[in-house]
């Protein structure tokens, strides 16, 4: 769920843009400058994968994967999360170009802590990296709707009824992004494992592919 | 309901008005919402294969006054008027800035299809707002209440309602603006604008190559998923739903990553050097900077009205 423009006070969109800011700062400081194109490049993957709705019941959910961009980017996903909600947000006018600070924090926050997470506990048998991966996603997806609802709040008591609407409709989202994100990386796990290790490093005699 | 409802005017109506007042207007959005998609889906469908290569946020050609206008000051005004109508609190002036951005788009003659396509993207999570608040705000002093047939927990406040139009209305004059902005130049010259503004270059660059990408993985993806389908693969609710997508976000992953070293290959051969070559000569005119005050003279005067009493 993307915050669109004017919800949010003009203090708290100031505010979230002043610290998203820092934080891209930061995330761009711990990427290597040459690896900033291929970073671009990763970034577009993420948001075609963002977009793949997978259906649930009567209606379907599309993913927003921060787990994942986390666990597989480490650092560089916020600088990557950030970009790719601006193009969301220039493209397709997912995510308000004023609320675009909120929606980074929202999602790179998330991001982060479940790449420090997945990198600190996924172990190094295939079967334990698809469970920390399961719960890096689904833990991702709840601190997103804990976020979105926080940023909500701030508006005033008027917008509790709404925050609590917009936590529990993340409830399938947490379920569904748990699930993927584990079977995802489990198959990374299997199929390219430096993926897990490394995020951008290069990827040595995979030069034709 | 814990505070006295004396200080609140109470509205009595019967149960059936509730699902006019609420369902009615939902079920007739949902219809606009469905026929609109579809009509803009169709006329902004590309015939036949699209040119990958070309990226689709191109600028339409055109000379109108914001075509015209210098890129600087276009992102800078746009964005700071935007954040301007972020802080209005009034019905009224909210409408009027709608009417103002309606204005900016009859200058700038961009599609209304695009247009439309970007109205329809946030009316989710408006309409979430338009359904929900008149139900959950806290009820204050002076409030207009409407009950349904005596259920009492169930309670419609007219402020709640004012208060998510607002939001919408805000919303909708911000979202008119975006088109204006971003197809009255080409990308890179807008990107170029920003680098100009301060905003480092690679930022610029990142922002181009994902787009380019980005239309390169969709069509991947669409590959994919045509395959797939081929193989006789049919999205449901279930597990192995569940774990085809999840190979298919792998693959997607694994493909994206391999293609990465052989594009900043490609680059460096070319003689890539972390910088691309300017796209356009950025001139600043006085009457530029002109158009840039007037714009942001009316954001001030709309805020100043919304501040004052009515």
């Amino acid at each position: 769920m993307h915050i669109s423009d004017g919800v949010l006070p003009v203090s708290v969109s100031i505010g979230s843009y002043a610290v998203s800011l820092g934080l891209t700062v930061w995330s761009a400081r711990k990427t290597r400058s040459e690896e900033m194109p291929k970073l671009a490049v990763v970034t577009a993957a993420f948001f075609v994968a963002s977009l793949i709705h997978i259906p649930f019941g009567p209606t379907s959910v599309h993913l927003i994967i921060p787990g994942l961009t986390g666990a597989i980017l480490g650092p560089s996903a916020f600088l990557s999360i950030g970009l790719g909600l601006l193009l969301q947000s220039l493209l397709f006018q997912f995510g308000g170009l004023t609320a675009l600070g909120a929606n980074a924090l929202m999602m790179g926050v998330p991001a982060l802590a479940c790449g420090w997470f997945f990198q600190a506990f996924k172990g190094s048998s295939p079967s334990r990296q698809a469970l920390v991966g399961g719960l890096v996603g689904a833990g991702g997806t709840v601190l997103a709707a804990l976020i979105l609802a926080v940023l909500l709040v701030t508006g005033g008591e008027d917008f509790f009824g709404v925050a609590k609407l917009a936590l529990a409709a993340h409830v399938p989202v947490i379920i569904i992004e748990g699930a993927v994100s584990a079977l995802t990386i489990g198959f990374l796990a299997r199929v390219k494992p430096a993926l897990l290790l490394h995020g951008l490093e290069p990827a040595h005699g995979q030069a034709h592919g | 309901m814990d505070r006295p409802m004396d200080e609140v005017t109470v509205v009595q109506l019967p149960l059936w008005q509730l699902l006019a007042m609420v369902g009615l207007p939902v079920v007739v959005l949902a219809v606009i919402v469905a026929v609109l998609k579809r009509v803009a889906r169709a006329a902004s469908m590309e015939k036949g294969e699209p040119d990958w290569s070309v990226p689709q946020l191109e600028g339409r050609a055109g000379n109108t006054p914001l075509h015209r206008w210098d890129v600087r000051c276009k992102i800078v005004t746009i964005l700071v008027y935007s954040f301007m109508i972020t802080a209005i609190h009034k019905m009224p002036t909210a409408l009027a800035a709608i009417g103002l951005s309606c204005l900016v788009l009859v200058v700038a003659r961009v599609s209304l299809a695009r247009v439309l396509m970007r109205l329809l993207a946030i009316v989710g999570f408006i309409a979430m707002f338009l359904l929900v608040m008149p139900f959950t705000v806290p009820l204050k002093n002076g409030d207009t209440v409407i009950v349904f047939g005596g259920l009492q927990w169930l309670h419609f406040s007219m402020r709640g309602f004012h208060l998510a139009a607002t939001i919408a209305a805000k919303a909708v004059a911000i979202t008119l603006l975006m088109e204006p902005l971003l197809a009255t130049a080409p990308l890179p010259v807008t990107l170029q604008g920003l680098s100009r503004l301060g905003v480092p270059e690679m930022v610029g660059q990142m922002v181009l190559l994902s787009y380019r990408y980005l239309n390169v993985f969709r069509h991947e993806a669409r590959r994919m998923s045509t395959g797939m389908q081929v193989r006789g693969f049919r999205k449901r609710t279930g597990l192995a739903t569940v774990q085809a997508m999840a190979n298919f976000l792998g693959m997607l992953f694994v493909r994206s990553f391999e293609r990465t070293e052989r594009v900043f290959d490609a680059m460096r051969a070319r003689g890539y050097k972390g910088r691309f070559p300017e796209q356009a000569e950025l001139r600043l005119r006085p009457v530029d900077i002109v158009g840039a005050g007037l714009w942001l003279t009316i954001g001030v005067a709309l805020l100043v009205y919304d501040r004052m009493a009515w």
